[in-house]
């Protein structure tokens, strides 16, 4: 039964491991019962494969970009294949990667888990939502490489409508198709935190991630509508002749935009919230504390959903669009940084006098935290209306996003593949080459998006495939910083995909966190628990007074 | 023939009830999905009628106002047969129920009958100016063709929901005239007269929004 | 060193040329000691945590809360109302911004792919450059007759897009003579990178000379040279650029092969025709990309460059 090799690395109360003969992973092992499971687990791992496979080829595109962007007058790439190339990293990592990768992989995988369920509400939806993004995002990437689309992820009429000469209307479609996983996937787990909480799980008992799930689900539901709409209205114009932004007839290439952001400054928060959800099981389990004031982080999620459907303007601050409209966009942009301030701070206290472990996880935490405010509070900047001004769509703008999406999302998606990978999986990673990813990933991703800002700040438009030479040391600067990058994301696929077969089997709950996922076998049996559990303890409940050594 | 009526429970719920419950709070919040995806169409005509508005109102006048109507009413006469559906469902009168959801669906067929004969007269009218080849009756009026191409977006857009929603009712009928479907799958009914209802209640706000609020 | 890298160190900002220009550095400086004061404190209090409060260290952890009322209160609203500082002062310098003086000098701005033509209001004309009085407050009307293209002066700190189908402004009092970048900011398509120019910014004596110099009416072949190069056509229609465009040279009276397998004649007609309908005919081999100078080209100046396309003989190249 228990092999004597499989010492735990841990050194605190050994659980016992349990040979897994019927574990979700080992219980079946037919293609076939992969292709076709319903179990929420294994999709989590079907989207895992997914998303990983589309991050790689967005950020081979990233490194042409950036390769590109080292001599000044675009001598590597023409100006076509360049427009090409950063149209496919946006189409890619936002809506192949981004947007499904911490609530279809993480999500997935542990919201039954965490609310004490046996699956998500919809099982067979949720495989239909694979098969949809599968589908769709495949057929998108199969457009670009082939012929490509070089409008820019923003697909802006009238340049998508009647100017570009490239494959805009397949993309178009690829991404409605895509669309339809993220409304399916929304709707499953908003249904199933209503409906499948296990006896005694009230709303005030789940983790935070549960809760940052549920807001996502919100934005994913009320939001990716409005962008097919908005996709479907572009096919008209350009596959049918159903002109409707078309300014030559008098039509509005503004209204366009209007739709596009009303989604897209949302998904932006369908990109954050997890990662901050994410934050929340870290943070507690590291520092071995009670989360410092829960109903704030709970309510801040929702908050954020809510109010980040107002501001969607303020991408759009110099289109011609009325100052007062503007302004408001502006005020609403301050207002909505607020719940995520105090979710910054609330962690910070929960720090405090806690007794912190330095593993990789929590690398990944504190480096997230650190980024996430820099990104946070240049946001603030580009909200200022005359200060956009200057600095619309200029690298400080990209500089501000990545710091976000790659600072915030990709971290938090890191360090929690790292924390449960010993759940899902079973195994456990090697924890110093986690901490040396953890630190490459720091300073590699500072010096590639920091410059980034100076650039902006300089003048330095986005989208150019050439640019003034004086420029160009603070461009080699960000490109030396993206091979280092590169490294830190090579390191973990290397080195957890080593853990799989050569990794310390992991018991039940290595890192001894609070969460009903880790009162499960660790990788957990189908069906989730052995025994249904009920609930009547507080989240984090972890032991008021620290523990001793 | 009546009999006991239910549901069979699957493993990951734990009681008929929490299924019940949870199958219609998931077609409910598709059907919010929905309604957004409409919703962008009813601001866009918004906008274009805010900035354009004599052009809008030369397209109302040609647009066909006795179709249109004809056809609320049909729709609103397939929402009542469904309803009847549901409760003849919820009695357990399995093959009355198939009568009324056949009803539903022919119904629905009606109106795609009378939709595509509208269409068939805009065509006539020279009403289509997405059509390269032929003329358009309000070439003069540049930015009509904003609110007559928003028409057949939206007109479209909602024929394309109805089909499915006929074709869903059709393999419906077919699933519930076996045997036993009623004792375990009563509430697929109940879902689907959801989605029914709200193809009817989109249709309630397009019609006015298009042929009414303009003229 | 300085041959490798002229513009080692780099300076990091662009000159102010302009009152508001000079408010916006102090609203970034200021923003970004903001930003500083957040972050460093974070970062720092972290450390210290991950420090003292090590697990395993033997140190009081005793009074540990979950919920203090006030602190959340204070730490959700103080910063907030820092915050709302920069909403009010940007808000005000947008306004102005979006509120262009009675009195100021109109020049039009018409963007098309690839390329700026600004007119001024005695008729003068230019591609790409923008040359302006200091001293004087200038209204810009931006035009599109194509896609959404965007006119960016870092220099100013401003920028405004140009939308098809309406007209946009953007005004300025530039105090600084001197030469500063322009750029197109909006994405918009194959070479919106080389949508650039220069705004010069004058003395009054200069400006007038200027203007009296300038492209104002249409003139003869000799003037077809300038039109080449100030209508665009040599940046795309030379030999070594980098975007493939039939060479000019020799071209009158020859047979040119199209892309439907036909051929013609290329006469005055043609010439014409290809500068106003690209994309009617294209050539065998070439990708329809040449935009269309339907509506920016004046009767007389097509007479002109068709007049100087035509006296180009083979030996006698556009130089690049």
């Amino acid at each position: 039964m228990s092999p004597s090799d499989t010492t735990l690395r841990d050194l605190h109360v050994p659980t016992p491991v349990i040979d897994p003969p019927d574990d979700y992973l080992h219980v079946e092992q037919t293609l076939s019962s992969w292709i076709f499971t319903t179990d929420h687990k294994r999709i989590g791992l079907l989207y895992l494969v997914s998303i990983t496979v589309f991050f790689l080829l967005g950020s081979i595109a990233a490194g042409l970009i950036r390769l590109s962007l080292i001599v000044p007058d675009g001598e590597i790439f023409s100006n076509d294949i360049y427009n090409r190339l950063f149209t496919l990293h946006g189409v890619i990592m936002v809506w192949f990667f981004l947007v499904p990768s911490i609530p279809n992989t993480l999500g997935n995988f542990l919201l039954p888990l965490m609310i004490g369920a046996k699956d998500v509400a919809f099982p067979k939806l949720n495989l239909l939502s694979w098969y949809v993004f599968v589908l769709g995002s495949l057929f998108t990437m199969f457009v670009m490489i082939w012929g490509g689309v070089d409008t820019g992820w923003t697909f802006y009429t009238p340049l998508s409508t009647e100017y570009a000469d490239s494959y805009v209307i397949a993309a178009v479609l690829g991404v409605i198709v895509v669309g339809f996983s993220s409304i399916l996937t929304g709707l499953n787990f908003m249904v199933t935190v209503h409906k499948l909480r296990a006896p005694g799980m009230t709303w005030f008992r789940m983790p935070l991630f549960v809760w940052s799930l549920y807001a996502t689900s919100m934005i994913l539901v009320l939001a990716t509508p409005v962008l097919t709409i908005a996709l479907i209205l572009l096919f008209a114009e350009r596959a049918l002749g159903l002109a409707v932004f078309d300014p030559a007839n008098g039509g509005d290439p503004v209204l366009f935009q209007h739709l596009f952001w009303f989604y897209s400054h949302p998904v932006v928060y369908v990109m954050v919230l997890p990662g901050m959800g994410v934050m929340s099981e870290l943070i507690t389990a590291f520092s071995c504390k009670r989360v410092f004031g829960y109903k704030f982080i709970a309510f801040s999620s929702l908050g954020i959903a809510a109010i980040g459907f107002f501001v969607w303007g303020h991408h759009m601050f110099y289109n011609g669009m009325s100052p007062y409209a503007g302004l408001t966009f502006s005020l609403m942009s301050f207002i909505v940084a607020v719940p995520s301030a105090i979710k910054v701070y609330n962690w910070a206290a929960t720090i405090h006098k806690g007794a912190i472990r330095l593993d990789t996880p929590m690398l990944y935490a504190m480096s997230w935290i650190g980024l996430f405010v820099i990104g946070g509070v240049t946001g603030l900047m580009l909200a200022s209306t005359a200060l956009d001004g200057h600095v619309h769509d200029t690298y400080f703008v990209v500089a501000h996003f990545h710091y976000i999406m790659v600072g915030a999302t990709v971290v938090a998606f890191l360090g929690g593949i790292h924390f449960w990978w010993p759940k899902i999986t079973g195994r456990l990673y090697s924890e110093p080459w986690g901490r040396i990813s953890a630190f490459l990933m720091f300073f590699g991703f500072n010096m590639t998006f920091f410059p980034q800002y100076l650039l902006g700040y300089m003048g330095m438009p986005r989208r150019y495939h050439v640019y003034p030479p004086s420029y160009q040391v603070l461009n080699v600067l960000s490109s030396a910083g993206a091979t280092m990058l590169a490294v830190a994301y090579i390191f973990p696929m290397i080195y957890l995909i080593w853990s799989l077969w050569y990794g310390e089997r992991a018991g039940d709950n290595p890192w001894e966190a609070k969460g009903l996922e880790w009162t499960t076998t660790s990788p957990p049996p189908k069906h989730n628990f052995h025994h249904m559990p009920v609930v009547d303890f507080e989240p984090y409940d972890y032991p008021n007074i620290a523990p001793e050594k | 023939m009546s009999g006991t009526v239910g549901i069979k429970v699957e493993e990951h719920f734990h009681s008929a009830e929490q299924q019940r419950e949870t199958a219609r709070l998931g077609m409910w919040t598709f059907l919010l999905t929905e309604l957004l995806l409409f919703s962008g169409l009813f601001i866009t005509a918004l906008v274009i009628r805010v900035q354009h508005p004599t052009s809008v109102t030369a397209v109302a006048l040609h647009l066909k106002f006795w179709i249109g109507a004809t056809n609320t009413a049909v729709l609103i006469l397939s929402s009542f047969s469904m309803s009847v559906a549901i409760e003849l469902s919820r009695l357990g009168r399995q093959r009355l129920m198939l009568r009324f959801m056949l009803l539903t669906a022919a119904l629905g067929a009606v109106f795609m009958m009378l939709k595509g004969y509208e269409y068939y007269r805009d065509y006539v009218e020279h009403m289509m100016p997405f059509l390269p080849y032929r003329s358009y009756e309000l070439a003069a009026d540049p930015a009509s063709r904003l609110f007559t191409n928003l028409y057949f977006i939206t007109t479209g857009l909602h024929a394309i929901h109805l089909t499915i929603g006929i074709g869903i009712m059709l393999v419906m009928a077919w699933l519930a005239s076996r045997t036993g479907f009623l004792q375990q799958h009563q509430n697929r009914i109940e879902i689907t007269g959801l989605y029914w209802h709200f193809i009817d209640l989109v249709w309630m706000v397009v019609f006015p929004t298009l042929y009414l609020l303009n003229r | 060193m300085q041959h490798f890298l002229p513009h080692f160190p780099p300076q990091l900002w662009p000159p102010a040329a302009s009152g508001m220009a000079a408010e916006i550095d102090a609203m970034f400086a200021a923003w970004s000691i903001v930003l500083f004061l957040l972050v460093a404190p974070v970062f720092a209090f972290m450390g210290y945590c991950a420090f003292k409060y090590r697990a395993g260290r033997d140190v009081d952890r005793s009074h540990r809360e979950a919920r203090n009322l006030t602190i959340e209160m204070s730490w959700m609203i103080i910063p907030f109302l820092i915050s709302l500082v920069f909403f009010f002062w940007a808000g005000d310098v947008f306004l102005q911004e979006q509120t262009p003086p009675p009195d100021a000098t109109v020049i039009t701005a018409m963007g098309r792919q690839w390329m700026w033509k600004f007119q001024h209001p005695g008729g003068q004309w230019e591609i790409n450059d923008l040359h302006v009085p200091v001293g004087q407050t200038i209204r810009v009307n931006i035009e599109s007759q194509d896609v959404i293209h965007s006119l960016y002066v870092p220099a100013l700190r401003l920028q405004q897009e140009a939308v098809p189908g309406r007209t946009t402004q953007l005004w300025f009092k530039a105090d600084r003579v001197g030469a500063y970048r322009l750029f197109c900011s909006e994405f918009c398509g194959a070479d919106h990178a080389l949508m650039a120019g220069t705004l010069y910014v004058m003395s009054p004596t200069a400006y007038q000379a200027w203007l009296e110099h300038a492209n104002n009416r249409p003139t003869l072949v000799s003037g077809g040279r300038q039109l080449f190069d100030g209508y665009g056509c040599s940046g795309c229609h030379t030999p070594g650029s980098a975007t493939r465009a039939p060479w000019l040279a020799g071209i009158y009276g020859h047979v040119v092969p199209l892309q439907d397998g036909s051929t013609v004649i290329a006469d005055d007609a043609y010439l014409r025709a290809s500068i106003l309908e690209p994309a009617k005919q294209i050539v065998a081999g070439y990708r329809p990309i040449m935009p269309s100078f339907a509506g920016a080209i004046s009767d007389a100046d097509l007479a002109s460059l068709v007049a100087y396309i035509k006296s180009l003989s083979a030996g006698n190249e556009p130089a690049p």
